[in-house]
């Protein structure tokens, strides 16, 4: 998709002021501190919400990485990657989840019925589901959609608008690999990151998101090979059609063998 | 029970076996009125084609019916299990007994049930080959419903996911085998012009003595001498 844009996440920039998750919230109206009945709590560190939640659609993800040679404390833009290959997009019976214009991965709350598959297929679990109800099963799901109603109208995401240390940037994707591919030579070569590398490119169709990174995937916890889960093929492509064709089947030739029967069965004989 | 036609002196006497307790006839539509709305309410989540009906709160109200009508089929075995577990087990064991007459019937099935042979169709016990097989692939998908069902209502997003994809694919692989059976089963028990009496039997609990000899001879007769007089039909049919 030649139009495809996608963000930028450079971790080497990122000083982890959060801004990001800020502007996420008021765009998006999400929730953030409410005395008594919303609280917010470090966990041992300074991430905060300590993972995201139906109201947190982005955050910085903490983590330390020794080398053997030198610390590095690194942080991670979390959320939605918006891949080329969503299995989301696929379980979502409703289809409040669709690939739209630009690559994005549009999200409709207004679809969403809660049945919480896209939680359970996305490589990376990223989809958070609101369960209002336990035993009736209301639930509603939600997660970063690239601020569909700024970036569709030629603006650019939140989150983006408002980086402080120019870590994020939003663009046409061949433009934002070159640059990342740019920024990762010059980490090797002048900024002594010898292991800063590229995540996204070629990852389940390509990702949304094209993270520069200091330290190996694993240091991230980022999956080194995300892969597209195989049950959602089995189930949507194997699964469902033949269901669809046994069902159809079962119906026309029950129709038929009726119609036979009828012209055979003399009556006179049933029992 | 005799009945006095009209007009005339003459009167036809029908005797009636019974063969349901009235506890079975009405889990039997227990379960039939729980089957169907769960049957429908899956097929909407089943179908990318009905996704309209599945949005917003059309798909919340399809999938609260959903677990309303699960409750009902999961509490039918249940309760026949409670009140009368000695019928249970003996169906059960009757479900679970197949033997080389089965093979006979498969073999017959489609002459006798299309093309109205008689003669190809083997003796059969209280319930026939496929009647056994209905019920056993229908006791199975309770157990297949049950575990993937609980486990997706309660435990999604506490169980790992590679479990819950697990569970939605044998839940969708379960629903197309007993939907189909259950086509099978309405088009044999209400629309064939033979089997008439099942409707009748599931209403009042009771076969007339002709069909049960013809449908279910080993019941009827005894296994012993159904077996005989169906050898004694093979051989004179070899004669001529």
């Amino acid at each position: 998709m030649a139009d495809r844009l996608a963000m930028y996440i450079d971790t080497s920039k990122c000083m982890a002021c959060r801004g990001c998750q800020v502007a996420c919230k008021q765009w998006n109206d999400l929730e953030g501190y409410i005395p008594g009945e919303r609280e917010t709590h470090n966990t041992g560190s300074y991430e905060n919400p300590p993972k995201l939640d139906p109201q947190t659609w982005t955050r910085i993800k903490f983590r330390e990485y020794d080398d053997g040679e030198r610390f590095q404390w690194l942080f991670l833009k979390e959320g939605c990657m918006h891949c080329g290959d969503a299995a989301c997009v696929d379980v979502c019976p409703t289809h409040a989840l669709k690939h739209g214009p630009h690559g994005i991965v549009t999200y409709e709350r207004d679809l969403c019925n809660g049945c919480g598959y896209c939680s359970q297929f996305c490589p990376f679990q990223i989809p958070q589901l609101e369960v209002i109800n336990q035993v009736t099963g209301e639930a509603k799901s939600s997660k970063c959609v690239f601020c569909q109603d700024r970036t569709l109208n030629g603006l650019e995401p939140a989150c983006v608008k408002t980086c402080p240390a120019s870590a994020l940037a939003w663009g046409n994707r061949d433009d934002i690999l070159a640059q990342a591919k740019a920024r990762v030579e010059a980490l090797k070569a002048e900024w002594g990151f010898p292991q800063a590398n590229l995540y996204g490119e070629a990852q389940l169709g390509g990702l949304g998101r094209i993270y520069v990174l200091t330290a190996p995937t694993a240091a991230y916890d980022l999956p080194e090979d995300p892969a597209y889960p195989v049950i959602s093929t089995l189930w949507q492509k194997v699964l469902k059609p033949v269901g669809q064709i046994v069902f159809a089947g079962t119906i026309v030739g029950a129709i038929t063998a009726f119609f036979i029967a009828r012209r055979n069965v003399r009556m006179e004989e049933v029992e | 029970m005799s009945v006095r036609l009209r007009g005339s002196d003459s009167s036809i006497s029908i005797r009636w076996i019974p063969k349901y307790t009235t506890l079975e006839r009405v889990l039997h539509w227990v379960h039939t009125a729980s089957f169907v709305p769960l049957a429908l309410t899956g097929f909407v989540l089943f179908a990318p084609w009905l996704s309209s009906v599945a949005q917003s709160a059309a798909g919340v109200h399809i999938r609260l019916i959903h677990r309303i009508a699960a409750i009902f089929f999961g509490g039918v075995p249940i309760v026949y299990t409670l009140l009368q577990p000695r019928r249970m087990w003996m169906n059960l064991k009757e479900f679970l007994t197949f033997d080389k007459y089965d093979l006979l019937w498969l073999k017959g099935a489609i002459p006798y049930y299309v093309f109205g042979r008689h003669g190809d169709m083997p003796p059969q016990p209280r319930f026939n080959t496929g009647e056994r097989l209905t019920a056993v692939v229908m006791v199975l998908g309770t157990m297949v419903f049950g575990v993937t069902g609980l486990t997706m209502w309660f435990l999604k997003g506490i169980m790992p996911t590679w479990l819950f994809q697990l569970m939605v694919f044998f839940h969708d692989l379960m629903f197309i085998v007993t939907f189909a059976m259950f086509m099978i089963h309405f088009y044999l028990a209400v629309v064939h012009p033979m089997m008439w009496q099942s409707l009748v039997s599931m209403r009042y609990g009771v076969v007339s003595e002709s069909y049960a000899r013809e449908h279910h001879a080993m019941w009827y007769y005894g296994e012993e001498r159904a077996k005989k007089l169906w050898e004694e039909h093979k051989a004179a049919a070899e004669k001529h």
